[in-house]
């Protein structure tokens, strides 16, 4: 576990007029409700929540660019604050000017400047683009230098409000791993906002879901990607299955057995007592299809709704209980069949990846 | 953004620009006398040759605003001027008889004169008096250039038609009103090949430009009387008007080296003087 | 009326030269940092202040020129100063014409960076007089396209300056008001002569101005 570098305690904020987020809008009412919520060093934090969840208003607070109402960011490290925001601002002058624009801001002489403007270039591969104007760059070029310009401060917290938004999943895909080696290279605490589950997915070690103004869940990714706190959290860290049921007993290897529909039944690793209503959770990719590896017992068998097949993955909606289960399984293999509408398929879910949410 | 502390130096610079150097001051108010007269006056070149002498042995700036002498007498009014040098009876009397002059001294004279088109339609070559000449181009609806600016020149102009029985209100699709000073009007005149009332000496100016030529002679009813009018101080607030000053001005002005000065102007070639010098020779 | 020498003419241009680059000078030096605030902070009442400054932009120079002559003339509140008829009242005049102009312009430039700017230069560690020289760099075309607008207005404006100065000869003469006085004297090629030394002043400056412009293009 490594160390806190920067922490919100009971912080209040109201954002400054009515500043709207990118797709959504905040009411002039709008308030921001962090009980607690700490960012570690060499870690990155997701912050994740639809529009107008709060999101922005959260890095800003953590910024320091808004004031807070109440409470207090209290920062364990003398290092500086960097932030990237949603629309890279980039001005006149080359690439390499301006990934050097914050040392300048700071009084650095032009010898020192330099050389660490050349490593912050390294670290996002734009070398070879240092010398060109800013406004010739495509988006997700903009976006290297923007966080160029935050490395080359060598900061202590990283701030990124949809760091890539409007890049295609590839420049996605390269970004991350260039952002991660830099955050590995530096220690550097990284706070991420986004509202799309995969861009988070893609850096999180921790997850926070922001609803409302509120958080709704922290933790470290696996716990809350497998064990969200609401039907709401559920929803957005992508557990697509919620099937209403309620807690009928228990088996003989202890886990709960919760009734869903007739004799449909889920067994699930819980602790809560018969008679609780729950919804049962289940994630797309923990619904096994691909039953006949002898790895559990056959659940239940569904007939196939819909599918989609995206060229690496196929999504399958199975009804089933009255509900329709989606599974998600990587094309071509354990499916020793093309599955069609209509097929009747047998499906298998670990009572371990059931995760039981009171209703 | 740094907090802008330059935008409190704004307010310093706009009083700093009220103390430009080399303006005089109110102190100085000895040294510093605004004449409102007409534009004829000034068009034909006549303070040109009045004002440096007394500029010289004085010191004391003299602005010349030329503007109609409507404009002139209302300057008067609002004690905006401290002299006046105008060419309208009427105005000037009711200046003075509404207290805001000290006195009303004749300047100078010359004869307005009915200018035309060589061709002269309305035949105003052939009237008998200057008031029937204007009776004829309002009867015949001939083109007439008018100042329409309550100068002296137009109330001139208003005063014969009412002479000739004309209601000086009448328009007709000729009656250009250029609101202009003489030139101009002239010029607008001689473009549109109409007829217009001019003093003499601007007529005479602007003769070859405009190619108009005058109608008319000597009569009294033309005659016109350029006045000097000193604006009463006691009027206004203690210093606004720089009696003294113009009182000099007026002095230098009807005194008799400046006689001379009036007749000679314009003597030169065979058309004689554009003045006649009146100061000395007693009420208007 | 004497016949204007070459001495008669240099002194109306050089007087033109001085009272619209004093004007210029005034206008800018006050106008600029108006429209930097203007456009980069958001304050209480900024969009009136918006309005009323674009509706100045489109006030007609006369009515300009008629109320600095209602403040300036003896029966005004501000005639003990003695400024009618001057140099220093067509100055006043100019400044209050241009001044909208330069404001407008200016504020319309920093505005262009959009809302986020000031936070974003913030957020990347740059503050204070630093932050102000990159606002200065990032909007240098819109600012010099407002001081080149002024330069126009000012040279232009003959109404305002024919009110509030007088066409004094030899004390508030300008080339505008020269040309409009010859012209009305008939005197077209005096009228002409001074035409052609505006013209040639104009150019002058404002393509001395169009080059800073451009220079910053690279």
């Amino acid at each position: 576990m490594s160390g806190v570098v920067l922490e919100a305690r009971e912080l209040r904020v109201r954002p400054f007029g009515a500043r709207s987020e990118r797709r959504g809008g905040t009411e002039s009412g709008f308030v921001l409700e962090i009980e607690a919520l700490d960012l570690h060093a060499g870690e990155v934090l997701a912050v994740l929540g639809p529009n107008g969840a709060g999101k922005s208003t959260l890095l800003r607070a953590l910024g320091g660019l808004e004031m807070p109402e109440r409470g207090q960011i209290v920062a364990h490290t003398s290092g500086p604050v960097a932030m990237v925001f949603q629309r890279p601002l980039l001005l006149s002058g080359s690439v390499a000017w301006n990934v050097a624009l914050p040392l300048w801001g700071a009084g650095m002489p032009r010898a020192e400047r330099r050389g660490r403007a050349q490593r912050a270039l390294a670290h996002f591969g734009l070398e070879a683009l240092a010398e060109r104007r800013g406004i010739t760059l495509s988006g997700g070029e903009m976006r290297r230098v923007a966080l160029a310009q935050a490395f080359v401060r060598e900061p202590a917290v990283l701030l990124l409000d949809e760091p890539f938004d409007d890049l295609d999943a590839r420049a996605q895909e390269m970004l991350s791993l260039d952002l991660r080696s830099a955050i590995g290279a530096t220690g550097v605490a990284v706070a991420l906002v986004t509202h799309d589950l995969r861009q988070a997915m893609l850096l999180a070690d921790r997850i926070a879901v922001l609803l409302g103004g509120r958080l709704a869940q922290a933790g470290m990714r696996a716990d809350v990607l497998r064990r969200p706190a609401s039907a709401e959290v559920a929803r957005l860290v992508g557990m697509a299955n919620l099937l209403p049921g309620s807690v009928v007993g228990r088996d003989e290897s202890g886990y709960a057995v919760v009734e869903i529909a007739g004799e449909c039944r889920l067994r699930a690793a819980s602790g809560l007592a018969v008679g609780t209503s729950v919804l049962a959770g289940i994630r797309p990719e923990h619904v096994k299809i691909d039953v006949g590896r002898g790895e559990t017992s056959v659940l239940g068998k569904g007939l196939v709704a819909r599918t989609l097949h995206d060229g690496v993955l196929v999504t399958a909606w199975i009804a089933w209980a009255g509900h329709e289960l989606r599974t998600v399984a990587i094309a071509g293999r354990g499916l020793g069949h093309a599955l069609a509408d209509g097929d009747e398929v047998p499906f298998a879910v670990r009572p371990e990846d059931v995760h039981l949410i009171r209703r | 953004m740094p907090s802008l502390r330059c935008s409190s130096f704004a307010p310093l610079l706009v009083a700093a620009l009220l103390f430009v150097p080399g303006e005089p001051r109110a102190a100085e108010s000895a040294k510093q006398v605004i004449l409102a007269t007409t534009t004829s006056v000034r068009d034909a070149g006549l303070l040109d040759v009045l004002l440096p002498p007394f500029r010289e042995r004085t010191g004391i700036d003299v602005k010349v605003i030329a503007v109609g002498s409507g404009a002139a007498l209302q300057m008067a009014r609002d004690g905006n001027a401290d002299l006046v040098l105008a060419h309208a009876p009427e105005g000037e009397e009711k200046l003075l008889a509404d207290g805001f002059a000290l006195d009303r001294r004749a300047l100078a004279e010359n004869f307005f004169v009915i200018a035309g088109p060589p061709d002269d339609p309305a035949k105003v070559r052939e009237a008998k008096s200057a008031a029937e000449g204007m009776g004829r181009i309002a009867a015949t609806k001939a083109p007439l250039a008018s100042r329409g600016d309550d100068s002296g020149t137009h109330q001139r102009e208003r005063a014969l038609f009412a002479q000739a029985g004309v209601d000086p209100n009448a328009t007709w699709p000729g009656l250009l009103r250029t609101g202009a000073g003489m030139g101009p009007t002239l010029q607008v005149a001689g473009e549109k090949r109409a007829y217009v009332l001019s003093d003499g000496a601007t007529l005479r100016a602007f003769r070859e430009r405009t190619g108009l030529v005058p109608l008319t002679g000597r009569d009294p009813a033309l005659r016109n009387v350029y006045s000097v009018l000193r604006v009463d101080p006691a009027k206004f607030a203690p210093g606004q008007i720089h009696g003294e000053a113009a009182s000099k001005l007026a002095d230098h002005l009807l005194s008799a080296e400046t006689r001379v000065l009036i007749a000679a102007f314009g003597a030169e070639g065979d058309e004689g003087p554009l003045f006649t010098p009146l100061a000395g020779s007693g009420a208007p | 009326m004497s016949e204007p020498s070459f001495a008669t003419l240099s002194e109306i241009a050089l007087r033109t030269l001085v009272v619209s680059g004093s004007a210029l000078v005034l206008a800018v030096a006050l106008g600029l940092p108006l429209g930097l605030l203007l456009g980069g902070r958001r304050f209480r009442g900024r969009g009136l202040a918006v309005s009323i400054v674009n509706a100045a932009m489109g006030l007609p120079p006369v009515v300009v020129g008629l109320v600095v002559a209602l403040l300036l003339w003896r029966s005004g509140p501000l005639g003990s100063l003695g400024l009618m008829y001057t140099p220093t009242a067509m100055v006043i005049a100019q400044v209050a014409i241009a001044l909208p102009l330069v404001v407008g312009i200016s504020h319309a430039a920093v505005g262009a960076l959009g809302p986020e700017w000031r936070l974003q230069v913030r957020a990347l560690g740059v503050r204070g007089a630093r932050a102000l020289w990159l606002l200065l760099r990032e909007t240098k075309l819109g600012l010099l396209a407002a001081v080149i607008a002024a330069l126009g207005g000012i040279l232009s404006e003959v109404g305002a300056v024919m009110m509030v100065g007088g066409n004094l000869e030899g004390e508030t003469r300008v080339l505008t008001t020269g040309i409009l006085m010859y012209t009305q004297m008939g005197r077209f090629s005096e009228a002409l002569a001074l035409s052609a030394l505006l013209l040639g002043i104009t150019f002058l400056l404002a393509g001395t101005l169009t080059a800073l412009q451009q220079a910053g293009r690279r």
